[in-house]
């Protein structure tokens, strides 16, 4: 185990700018932490969800950059510099109203369980940022690797279309 | 995860140097799409002391231009491959291959090297070793390959030996169509080598500590025309059943040079020649397509459950050289 000191990572999540020291000694991150990890268990943000820990479920999607990426398969020492936006960080920060995206999901009842959700509201997100109005197939393919246990797809792309609506 | 210790390393040769002071108890890491799950599940024979952030690499993230053909940084995203006008334009088999490849968010982080490179998704031998004990295999060091008297559905029907794992990656399937070859650096300096070389049953032939950099396609024959096409059972997210990769050069009306690369079958990329050599001098036409195609895998020895492959790659192949027609 490392006991050299130390390392530092600093990232902004949710706008606001943390700072870990990278190590094996008690109270630092280890490498082999995955992002997930750091966000659920070290964060207490447990918004984002952790299916399959594997890579093929998506229902632990965050936006690193703005890009949807799996933080599941992310090293949290690899996102020195990152700008990391989770399902916490949509709500707005002054006022606490909801994106329009999480309001058209709660108005489509687009989930059963719901497990599967923040990380279909995120890659959403990124996709309505990159293509305000998408056809129905763009969302389809936007969202083809969020795996959904309850069958919800069907009224996640309607809620997806509908949020592109509101706010053209 | 168990814990290891990570490098971010600046050059190519930093990371070979750093790899081989490690004597064999490292990995490299670029997405980390594969190699993440591969440490969860604790896979290796030995658990890495070290990763190596190869990520971290100036220059190999570029697609750069080259006298009609293109020289591709192994760190290029396969997201960015999927997009690159360069790419769209001169090799739409390797922009269809990298957007077929998984999910938009895998994509986003998956390597053109990492995708060449992943390890085999054999399910005997990605069984999670917490899980009971390791399944250990040809590959892992030791035992039998369990697909041989197991279900064996997904296998290889063709040039497996020891291992029956086909090559998982559908990026190496087009590349080899195009006539692409990898560049990499080892401890003894570069080599380069076709893509289709770097596979072997028992896994990829790169050498402890050697790292692939570049990708290089040539410019493609005048009156060539390719493509891609991967059967699998959902659309996204699934690896290849089987896949094809086709790159055929017309003159005057005839098939001057064919080359058809098979994928989900073999350990490698595999070239089917009696295809090939059957649609050389002919007009390409649905009549010599139909033909062909029957013409593929003549040789394979599929295993008790994946004789249907076989049947795929020929409907694959049929389908897939009569778009090239339109
Ligand atoms: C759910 C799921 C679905 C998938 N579906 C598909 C699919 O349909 N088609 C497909 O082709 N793939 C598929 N994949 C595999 C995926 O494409 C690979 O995981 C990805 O391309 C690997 O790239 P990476 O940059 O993340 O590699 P990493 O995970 O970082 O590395 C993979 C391996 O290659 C080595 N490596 C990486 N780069 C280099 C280099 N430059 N030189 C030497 N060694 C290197 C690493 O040491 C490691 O052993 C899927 C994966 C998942 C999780
Ligand atoms: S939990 Fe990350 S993809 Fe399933
Ligand atoms: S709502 Fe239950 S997994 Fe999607």
């Amino acid at each position: 185990m490392s006991s050299k000191p130390t390392k530092w990572v600093s990232l902004t999540i949710n706008g606001d700018n943390r700072e870990f020291a990278i190590g094996g000694r008690a109270g630092e991150l280890p490498p082999s932490e995955t992002l997930a990890d750091t966000l659920r268990e070290r964060l207490g943000l447990t918004g984002t969800k952790v299916g399959c820990d594997r890579g093929s479920c998506c229902s632990c999607t965050v936006l690193i950059n703005g890009a949807p990426s799996l933080s599941c398969m992310t090293l949290t020492v690899e996102c020195d510099g990152a700008s990391v936006i989770t399902i916490e960080g949509l709500p707005d920060p002054l006022t606490g109203a909801l994106d329009p995206l999480q309001q058209a999901f709660i108005d489509h009842t687009a989930y059963q369980c719901g497990f599967c959700t923040p990380g279909m509201i995120m890659a959403a997100k990124a996709l309505l940022t990159a293509n305000p109005s998408p056809a129905e197939s763009e969302i389809k393919s936007a969202l083809g690797g969020h795996y959904c246990r309850c069958i919800s797809h069907y009224h996640v792309i309607d809620a997806v279309a509908d949020a592109a609506g509101r706010k053209s | 995860m168990r814990y290891f210790s990570h490098q971010n390393v600046a050059t190519a040769s930093d990371g070979v140097k750093s790899a081989i002071e490690c004597e064999g108890k490292s990995c490299f890491i670029a997405g980390g799409t594969d190699l993440l799950g591969i440490l969860k599940d604790d896979l290796l024979p030995s658990y890495p002391e070290k990763v190596i952030n190869i990520k971290t690499i100036e220059g190999l993230g570029n697609v750069e231009g080259r006298e009609g053909g293109a020289r591709i940084g192994a760190l290029a995203k396969l997201s960015a491959l999927e997009r690159d006008p360069t790419i769209i334009e001169l090799f739409p088999a390797l922009a269809e291959s990298a957007a077929s490849v998984a999910t938009p968010e895998i994509r986003n982080a998956a390597t053109l090297g990492g995708n060449l490179c992943q390890d085999t998704r054999c399910w005997y031998y990605r069984y999670p070793h917490h899980m009971g004990g390791r399944m250990d295999c040809p590959r892992k060091g030791s035992g039998p390959c369990h697909a041989v008297l197991g279900d064996n559905r997904y296998h290889s029907v063709i040039g497996g030996k020891r291992c029956f794992a086909p090559c998982p990656s559908d990026t190496a399937i087009a590349l080899a169509a195009l006539g692409a070859t990898v560049e990499v650096i080892g401890a003894d300096g570069e080599r380069s080598l076709p893509v289709e070389d770097l596979y072997s049953p028992m896994g990829n032939t790169l050498r402890g500590g050697e790292i692939l950099t570049n990708v290089d396609i040539p410019a493609q024959p005048k009156g060539s025309v390719q493509g891609f096409k991967k059967f699998t059972v959902r659309k996204p997210i699934d690896f290849a059943i089987v896949s094809v990769g086709a790159r055929i050069t017309a003159l005057e009306g005839k098939v001057s040079e064919a080359r058809i690369f098979i994928g989900g079958v073999a350990p490698g990329p595999y070239r089917d020649e009696g295809v090939e050599n059957y649609l050389r001098r002919k007009p390409l036409d649905s009549q010599s397509i139909a033909t062909a195609s029957k013409k593929a895998l003549l040789k394979a020895k599929p295993l008790s459950m994946n004789a249907y492959k076989i049947d795929i790659a020929r409907s694959l192949i049929a389908e897939l050289l009569e778009e090239l027609t339109r």
